[in-house]
């Protein structure tokens, strides 16, 4: 590797330099068309909410504040949303990666009954599934709509997640289970104490995957929770905000121009709190990312090696 | 090792009632989750959606219906009250059913015990199930018996007469068994031990997965919410039928299937890109700003599709970045909402996706780059290969076999473009450009028209074209490349 980039530094022709300064150039613009956005919002939320309203705002910054973060603990619904979001995210992980840690390790043990058999009836469930409608119908039938524990009992088997630590088992060498059973420990005791301690890399990478998951997923609360505004999720409640917005732009469209006018006054009035409910729900994604990436990284290769 | 060889002789009859009480345990625990034999479906104003499973867990799924009949004094709210309580008692003893059946694949202590729980939970479970029959008068003999419309639930027979048998036959079991001696422990095969532990997933998978599977059946009923399936509404083909002579759902399926294969097409088409992002990406030698970059773009993937429509709210709706931009340097004169209307909107969602996706997409492949062996690019370059041509001639049919399996795959996916950005990029103006058949599905059931069997029908059907799909297309990986891809 390092023998390369010496001799790049090297034998730079001109070709090499005008293909390097496009190549930089689209990246980086790339880049910028990425982050953007995260900055434009931001700056809209901290400036001078009458300059927002204008439309004022558009590269920097002017008249820095904090109220409407502050205020955003006024708005009806919106922290019961934070902490249901919050709740599902930490539960629901957590089970889901107890049940992949435990599952992936039996389905490695040969002597199962039938292993074979209940391992293909998990797996094959990832080739297939029932339609929307009827996994709605079967929510409802279990008694799951309009129930906070819709969030968590579903996710909590994973067959992709599974298949990742069985993968993961296979290549921790059996010398270690096979000396704690002849010390006389149990299964349970086994996993306890020696796959999930040994397993935690590749834990660590499918509950990061499970928690932006969870913390993203909007639509389960959108069909199954419409009777409960309280159980909405924060990308529900930020998506019914959106809405609403929409709405209001198709409906200036096609309206006269007295609504017009009286309609883009409240539009323009809501665009930074509306901003601020998006921060809000990016923010934690945003803090945790940078420290998390090289996860995601191995995930995602985890999953290129499955075939 | 030994000792579980002389276990197993010992055990040489086999364990007839075992097996039988078993089977039955189970058979009465999945008849839990079938509404039509509910017993506590004494009204016609009870759910009938709801199986017994909901009505002994929650006391609204029973009395869910009677809020204006207890208001009025229609009905008795003790009756319900009782009807709850004698579900939930039933459900208790059912659970320490399925405790004791569990326990009787072990040896005999194992078994003792487990017949002795199963014929206690039985004992329980018919307690309460008696004592939800005994409500039945208070439902018939109502105040208003024509507003609460009893009926007679065949349900509760059923399963008087299923948990009867158990009570019975654990009994016996109890009494055929041989007495536990001093030898013998507290001892489970290992395999039957694995299995129980396993257990509680396998009914997980069975209630996510396979259970929905049963609501196929909707497709062939004349269903509207709230209503029962009986045979009288049992319509046959008749939606299959339907969804094509029907003028104006032919014409919606076609254009939801032109917006589907439209931007799966597109995506399709482009597919490459990923590829020459991951291989100019690495042609920057210079490692911060490679790895600046490949963090930044990877960014969007991991924030929700909400959050994309507000970033392109933000920018691109009529008093967005983009028209502020456009009329403060004078380049526009009007501002113009870029997320209303058809116009290029295959296009717009292809260009979102991108966004979002693009920087994910190519990590598979910066890491196949650098899986490739450095002595090619050596021995190229001393060849006197450019730049190009080591790219041309080395990292893409290095990258070929995964994009191929990526490409494979995305042809299985086809009809599965998701919900998620389209439901929310959906405005009055744009509903016809943007709906994919997936969108479609939830707008069809779950929208408005709530046309739960069509829906069914369409999600029906294209489930199992994707898995023909898939399965084909994994039939052609092995062909071409003689490894599947599932």
């Amino acid at each position: 590797m390092a023998k390369t980039k010496e001799k790049h530094g090297f034998r730079l022709t001109s070709e090499d330099v005008v293909f390097n300064i496009i190549n930089y150039t689209i990246f980086i613009l790339f880049a910028l068309i990425c982050l953007f956005p995260f900055y434009y919002l931001f700056i809209n939320t901290i400036s001078d909410n009458s300059l927002v309203g204008a439309g004022k705002i558009q590269l920097v910054p002017k008249g820095i504040h904090f109220n409407n973060y502050v205020g955003l603990t006024r708005i009806n619904g919106l922290g019961t949303s934070f902490i249901v979001s919050i709740a599902r995210t930490v539960i629901g992980t957590v089970l889901m990666i107890g049940a992949s840690a435990m599952v992936g390790y039996l389905v490695t043990k040969q002597e199962m009954w039938g292993r074979k058999f209940w391992y293909r009836f998990l797996v094959i469930t990832m080739y297939f599934n029932a339609g929307l409608i009827p996994w709605y119908m079967n929510m409802s039938m279990l008694g799951l709509t309009n129930n906070f524990l819709a969030y968590i009992i579903p996710g909590i088997i994973s067959p992709y997640n599974i298949i990742l630590v069985k993968t993961y088992i296979e290549s921790i060498p059996a010398e270690l289970e096979e000396s704690a059973s002849i010390d006389g420990a149990g299964y349970f005791r086994i996993f306890r104490c020696i796959i999930f301690p040994l397993c935690k890399p590749i834990l660590a990478t499918i509950a990061i995957f499970g928690a932006v998951g969870h913390w993203n997923s909007f639509t389960d609360s959108l069909i199954l929770m419409s009777g409960k505004p309280e159980l909405y999720t924060l990308q529900h409640r930020l998506y019914t905000y959106m809405n609403e917005a929409t709405n209001l732009a198709a409906m200036i469209q096609q309206g006269g121009s007295d609504i017009s006018n009286l309609a883009t006054q409240t539009s323009m009035n809501m665009r930074p709190i509306k901003f601020t409910v998006a921060m809000a729900t990016v923010i934690p994604i945003l803090l945790v990312y940078p420290f998390m990436s090289k996860y995601f990284e191995k995930g995602i290769m985890l999953g290129a090696v499955k075939g | 090792m030994t000792a579980t060889k002389t276990v197993k002789q010992a055990k040489q009859p086999i364990d007839f009632i075992g097996y039988f009480l078993r089977v039955l345990i189970i058979l009465t625990l999945v008849c839990l989750f079938v509404p039509a034999l509910n017993p506590t479906h004494m009204s016609e104003l009870m759910n009938e959606g709801d199986s017994f499973f909901t009505s002994g867990i929650s006391y609204d799924g029973i009395a869910g219906g009677f809020q204006r009949a207890i208001s009025r004094g229609y009905i008795e709210k003790s009756v319900l009250v009782y009807t709850y309580i004698g579900s939930l008692i039933s459900l208790i003893g059912m659970v320490a059913m399925l405790a004791g059946c569990a326990m009787t694949i072990g040896e005999i202590r194992f078994k003792r015990l487990g017949a002795k729980i199963v014929l206690g939970g039985s004992v329980v479970s018919m307690a309460g199930l008696v004592f939800v029959k005994l409500q039945q008068p208070g439902f018939t003999n109502a105040a208003n018996p024509e507003r609460i419309k009893p009926l007679e639930p065949i349900g509760a027979i059923i399963f008087i007469v299923l948990v009867g048998i158990c009570l019975l036959l654990s009994l016996l079991y109890l009494l055929k068994l041989p007495k536990a001696t001093k030898e013998d422990g507290w001892v489970m095969e290992g395999k039957f031990r694995l299995f129980l532990m396993m257990a509680p997933f396998i009914v997980l998978v069975f209630l996510f997965s396979y259970l929905p599977l049963w609501g196929w059946r909707y497709a062939f009923f004349d269903y509207k919410p709230g209503q029962t399936l009986t045979m009288d509404n049992f319509v046959g083909f008749k939606w299959f039928t339907y969804l094509f002579e029907n003028a104006a759902t032919r014409a919606d399926i076609t254009r939801v299937m032109t917006n589907t294969l439209a931007m799966s097409g597109i995506g399709l088409a482009m597919s490459w890109l990923p590829l020459a992002f991951a291989i100019f990406l690495t042609e920057i030698k210079c490692g911060p700003v490679r790895r600046a970059v490949q963090t930044i773009t990877t960014i969007p993937n991991f924030i929700s599709w909400v959050l994309v429509y507000t970033v392109a709210f933000a920018l691109f709706s009529s008093d967005g970045f983009v028209n502020q931009f456009l009329l403060s340097t004078g380049l526009a004169t009007e501002s113009q909402d870029f997320l209303i209307g058809n116009d290029g909107i295959w296009i717009k969602m292809y260009l979102w996706g991108t966004w979002k996706g693009l920087g994910w997409g190519a990590i598979i492949y910066i890491a196949g780059i650098s899986g490739i062996d450095q002595a090619l690019y050596e021995a190229a370059t001393i060849d006197g290969a450019g730049r190009f041509q080591k790219i041309w001639h080395i990292t893409i049919p290095g990258l070929m076999p995964t994009f191929f399996v990526q490409f494979i795959l995305s042809i299985s996916n086809i009809l599965s473009n998701g919900m998620d950005q389209y439901l929310v990029f959906r405005n009055a103006t744009n509903t016809s450009g943007i709906q994919v058949l997936d969108l479609y599905v939830y707008m069809l059931g779950l929208g408005s028209s709530n046309q739960i069997p069509l829906s069914t029908v369409v999600g029906m059907a294209k489930s199992i074209i994707s898995v023909i799909l898939l399965f084909s297309a994994n039939k052609a990986s092995k062909a071409i490349r003689g490894s599947g891809i599932v």
